[in-house]
């Protein structure tokens, strides 16, 4: 179903009647420069998102901003970090709405989604859980436990994030390619353009 | 136009063509993706530690704390930035030559990150440590960074194919006056350039459309004209309405700007290396 609707969305969504018509998914991918500006801007994007995330996280590690408040790095810096995601979040869905069914059925692509659903949840646990009792830790040098556990799975996650989204550009796992059974179960390969090829060369 | 590394040493061709056969190229290549992400994750450290620095030297950001104080919390992490892109830059770079030698992009990337280490370690890290006060040095340094800073902005422009990537940079001064204005003048500015966008859409699809390159060609480059006259011209408004305060004054923002904006360049410069 996942399958089928993004067939649509690459080749028939916006499509004229005329025989040479572009649907608006292949017009964006075979657009003279918005691809490469979109895909420039995410990565300029990260500067911002990604940098200013850091910064908050180190000072929740207790590595810098020692001596101020963490509410203090955390309201000056955040809304430029929500700024940052927000526009790495659009560039993002500008570039996977080019070429959907390719990143669907792209391995990196697909952990990457993870990794960013396990950020969200980590930073909705932060949250909820441990910014709970920051009065009592706000200007500590170096925050409780439970904060740097917070802190180190953001910083691992988001460095996991831009892992994947960079080796997404690599074809190391593309399908159409001999993979072993996990690989070709794990991207679906069996439903992609390129079909599922075994190890053993076998074309399923 | 466009100029590449060609033009300046013809005859190193040979040389360059075997670099990835050679150390440390060899060893690369095989690694390839994994210096890449490398020298993408020294990038964002740099990115956020300079975006930071210096938005507080133009009033934003960390506000809470003096410059001198941002500087010293951030320093490291933006020395370690910058090591690291100029050291997996270099090793992707030996594994990678020949595209390198025969890109403007590559130019541009080389001068923004020459204005780059002039402006952060000579001008904008001395003046954030200073409090915001301008010393003669720094000032001298600021004149370096920015006359290599502009020439590489110029051979962005007017490089064929790669020029549209100037749009990077022009987007984040328009995000960066938009975040260091206030009052007003922010919303005027905002609105004039929402009316451009949407007058430079109307240009470009309605007026002539997708295909017809030799009236879009000029449509876009007048828009990319007005567009940096506009947001260079609110900069300027912002940076003298600021006026001198105890943190510094007109040449300090310029210097927080040009740091800032520098680091795009190299950025962007660097993504287009992998365009045309």
């Amino acid at each position: 179903m996942i399958g089928a609707f993004l067939t649509w969305l690459e080749h028939s969504l916006g499509k004229g009647p005329a025989p040479d018509a572009q649907s608006w998914s292949e017009a964006l991918l075979g657009s003279l420069n918005f691809w490469d500006l979109l895909e420039g801007s995410h990565l300029i994007g990260l500067m911002l998102f990604a940098g200013t995330i850091l910064v908050v996280d180190l000072r929740l590690l207790g590595v810098t901003f020692r001596g101020t408040k963490v509410s203090v790095v955390s309201d000056r810096i955040l809304p430029l970090t929500v700024f940052g995601f927000i526009f790495v979040v659009l560039t993002g869905l500008g570039l996977t709405f080019a070429k959907p069914l390719f990143y669907y059925h792209n391995i990196f692509f697909r952990v990457k989604m993870i990794l960013i659903a396990i950020a969200l949840i980590n930073i909705l646990v932060f949250h909820s859980r441990v910014q709970a009792t920051q009065d009592s830790w706000d200007a500590d040098a170096r925050p409780p436990a439970k904060a740097r556990v917070a802190a180190a799975a953001s910083l691992i996650a988001w460095v996991l994030v831009i892992t994947c989204g960079r080796l997404i550009a690599y074809d190391f796992f593309e399908c159409g390619k001999p993979h072993s059974d996990f690989i070709n179960w794990a991207q679906e390969c069996k439903t992609s353009e390129k079909g599922e090829v075994t190890l053993a060369g076998k074309r399923l | 136009m466009s100029m590449n590394l060609e033009q300046f040493f013809p005859h190193a061709r040979p040389w360059v063509e075997n670099l990835a056969n050679t150390f440390p190229g060899k060893y690369v290549k095989p690694q390839f993706a994994w210096w890449e992400i490398g020298h993408i994750l020294s990038l964002i450290t740099l990115g956020g530690t300079t975006i930071l620095m210096n938005l507080r030297l133009l009033g934003a950001g960390v506000t809470d704390e003096p410059p001198s104080e941002v500087y010293r919390n951030l320093r490291f992490w933006q020395n370690v930035g910058i090591i690291g892109i100029v050291v997996s830059g270099i090793l992707i770079g030996s594994a990678n030559a020949e595209r390198l030698y025969d890109s403007a992009a590559f130019i541009v990337k080389m001068l923004a990150l020459l204005a780059g280490v002039i402006l952060t370690y000579g001008a904008s890290r001395p003046v954030a440590k200073a409090d915001g006060a301008v010393s003669l040095p720094a000032t001298i340094w600021f004149a370096i960074g920015s006359a290599i800073f502009l020439l590489g902005l110029g051979i962005f422009v007017t490089s064929d194919l790669v020029n549209v990537g100037v749009y990077h940079i022009i987007t984040a001064a328009a995000f960066l006056v938009l975040l260091v204005t206030r009052g007003r003048l922010r919303w005027i500015y905002l609105g004039v350039l929402l009316a451009l966008i949407a007058a430079q859409f109307v240009g470009t699809h309605i007026v002539y459309k997708g295909d017809d390159y030799a009236h879009l060609n000029p449509v876009n480059k007048t828009f990319t004209v007005i567009f940096s006259v506009w947001i260079l011209g609110c900069a300027v408004a912002q940076v003298v309405r600021a006026g001198r305060d105890a943190e510094g004054g007109a040449l300090t923002r310029i210097i927080a700007y040009a740091t800032i904006l520098v680091w795009v360049m190299g950025a962007a410069a660097g993504r287009w290396i992998a365009f045309a």
